[in-house]
């Protein structure tokens, strides 16, 4: 339905907004930890497909070297940056709920 | 050569982790450490009669490479870092060396890595001229922060950390958001080109309010504060100092490059409306904490707010000057409570005391001047360019600020002040005190050498101050207890985390209505009123 609106062009971008207001939506509603986390997981990726679209070009081809034609491969290098920081820091988003559940649980046998 | 001002130490933090696997004598890694903190100094003094200086890293052109320069606004937010950041580190070392015991899990070692990586990202994200070099540099920077602050012993420090780490998230997230949209408006990340290639077209007005949003979230700025007074106050006291002095500067280096090249006076009525509620939101949580480092840590709140009131009168020299000194008097008072937590084992100012100690009590008075303003201390220097760009009501706004600030800060002297039973005799911690009582010097010479004036009107400031304190002591208010809103619990945090969400979410929203209808706005309120 998205492409039909934008002819196609704004499909990538239109995706990551939605899925940036979802991540937002879990976010505010959500009463989990672990459920926080996958909500900030669900708006990285909007944002990652949201950069990568805007440097789309229709009918382009990938940006290697013979090729004219390229798509904008700026956008995709800086995403794989936010990518990697993002991994990292779920990971540690992750242990911190462990020992956080870990406190929790001695203070209760406390 | 600029360059290795962010590579040594972070050649140093990786040094740092490696020997962490080797089994040396602690003298060796303590020497690394030591060495990556002093490693930019060289550079910085080597650089200092060349300023300014702009370079592209590894010769590129303007276009594709990653733009750095030393000028008259950065070089004070280096100076601050290379000034605060050794002195905590020699703070450090004593301070790990007094508690004796590896704590929570995380080595000692680790620590220094991540306080050498906060150091490298700092000095990286102070330097840059590039959009996208300065995001990843404020990510390093967050990530060790964030890290340092779970790492502590403290109870509540996990929960602080990992709401911390949402704010930080979200917001990292929708500055990106907006870079992305800057990308494409302008075809480029190097903000001298930006600046030439923008034009002020309503995308680009949303996309500079979202940026600023989400520095502001940052900078621990109210109404987004809210990650900012537990993580401050339950991380190690050095490494509250380094969060409060320095990494909280690093969101505003971003605004002030956005101020220098991107024309954005559309947003001066919201930040000045902004700086104003944080700074006296700041204070007045401030007046009614017990906790002295949750007291410092709402000044840090309203401190930055006017931080941004320099930022919101478009003066970048100001709000340089002001987050210089800011990162001195504040990196100071944090050290200057940790000794008197760690000697007395509690955090609250009924029962803490610097009677005992001559040179805490010298410290303490001169820091707390400083941060009230008052002249020829490092405060009054920023603080009286901003006056200079004041008109009208708001200048005995920033004067009831002084009052505020000076306020709280004398029942702080003066809690501390009274003396306590069971405590501390002054005698040991030598070099924890010797290094805040060199902070409160630095503060007194850089101010007379800065702003070499005497205003009287300082004096009607303090004599107002402690009037106020009389009053408030005499009526008991000062006793009344901040309402908690939310448990200490898992539970406490999810719902806070919602909330702020929600609140973050609502800002925005309202910045980008004002920004798209502001004009519309304006011309219907001057049609009622006229």
């Amino acid at each position: 339905m998205i492409e039909s609106i934008t002819g196609g062009y704004l499909t990538a971008p239109i995706t990551g907004v939605i899925l940036i207001v979802i991540g937002l939506y879990g976010l505010m509603v959500k009463r989990d930890l672990i459920q926080q986390v996958i909500s900030i997981n669900i708006i990285s990726p909007g944002v990652v497909l949201y950069f990568t679209g805007l440097g789309y070009i229709p009918g382009a081809e990938a940006p290697l070297f013979p090729n004219t034609n390229v798509v904008d491969p700026i956008p995709a290098t800086l995403m794989l940056t936010t990518l990697v920081i993002d991994v990292a820091v779920t990971s540690f988003a992750l242990a911190l709920i462990i020992k956080i559940e870990e406190i929790e649980v001695r203070r209760d046998e406390d | 050569m600029i360059p290795l001002l962010v590579a040594l130490p972070m050649l140093f933090a990786f040094l740092s982790s490696v020997i962490s696997y080797i089994d040396i004598d602690r003298i060796y890694r303590e020497t690394v450490f030591l060495l990556g903190i002093l490693s930019p100094l060289p550079v910085f003094l080597y650089n200092i009669d060349s300023l300014p200086i702009n370079t592209v890293v590894g010769g590129w052109s303007r276009i594709s490479g990653i733009e750095v320069g030393i000028d008259g606004v950065n070089f004070f937010f280096l100076l601050a870092t290379l000034i605060v950041f050794p002195l905590v580190a020699v703070y450090t070392l004593s301070h790990f060396e007094r508690i004796g015991k590896e704590e929570g899990g995380v080595s000692r070692n680790s620590k220094f890595c991540l306080i050498l990586l906060l150091y490298g990202s700092l000095l990286g994200s102070f330097i840059t001229r590039d959009l996208f070099n300065f995001t990843i540099y404020l990510e390093i920077a967050s990530i060790a922060a964030i890290i340092l602050v779970g790492s502590s012993d403290t109870s509540g420090a996990k929960l602080a950390s990992f709401r911390y780490l949402m704010l930080y998230l979200l917001s990292s997230f929708f500055f990106i958001f907006s870079v992305g949209i800057i990308y494409v408006k302008t075809g480029y990340l190097n903000f001298p080109l930006i600046g030439q290639n923008l034009v002020l077209d309503t995308e680009m007005k949303v996309a500079l309010s979202i940026a600023f949003v989400a520095l502001i979230t940052k900078a621990g700025i109210f109404p987004l504060h809210f990650w900012l007074p537990d993580a401050h106050s339950k991380a190690d006291t050095p490494v509250s100092a380094l969060l409060s002095g320095l990494t909280v500067k690093a969101p505003v280096f971003g605004m002030i490059l956005f101020l220098r090249y991107t024309p954005i006076g559309f947003l001066t009525v919201p930040l000045m409306v902004i700086s104003f509620s944080s700074i006296f939101f700041g204070i007045f949580m401030a007046i009614f904490q017990t906790n002295a480092k949750k007291l410092l840590a709402y000044h840090t709140v309203s401190q930055m707010g006017i931080v941004l009131l320099a930022i919101s009168v478009l003066d970048i020299y100001a709000a340089a000057h002001y987050v210089f000194a800011h990162a001195l008097f504040k990196s100071g008072l944090f050290l200057g409570v940790g000794p008197l937590i760690s000697s007395f084992g509690t955090k609250d100012l009924k029962s803490l005391s610097y009677r005992a100690s001559g040179s805490l009590i010298v410290s303490f008075a001169i820091l707390s001047l400083a941060i009230g303003g008052i002249s020829p201390l490092i405060g009054a220097f920023g603080k009286h360019e901003i006056l200079t760009e004041l008109r009208g009501a708001k200048v005995y706004l920033l004067y009831a600020t002084s009052i505020g600030t000076l306020l709280s800060f004398s029942k702080l002297n003066f809690e501390l002040f009274k003396s306590k039973k069971n405590g501390y005799n002054g005698k040991d911690q030598g070099i924890e005190k010797g290094i805040v009582f060199l902070i409160a010097l630095l503060t007194i010479s850089f101010g007379i050498y800065y702003y070499p004036e005497l205003n009287p009107m300082d004096l009607v400031f303090i004599g107002v101050a402690l009037g106020l304190l009389s009053i408030l002591k005499l009526s008991h208010i000062l006793e009344w207890n901040v309402p908690r809103f939310y448990g200490k619990n898992v539970e406490g945090l999810t719902k806070q985390i919602n909330f702020y969400t929600a609140v973050f979410v609502i800002v925005n929203s309202v910045l980008i209505l004002l920004v798209r209808f502001g004009d519309t706005l304006q011309e219907l309120l001057i049609s009622i009123v006229v």
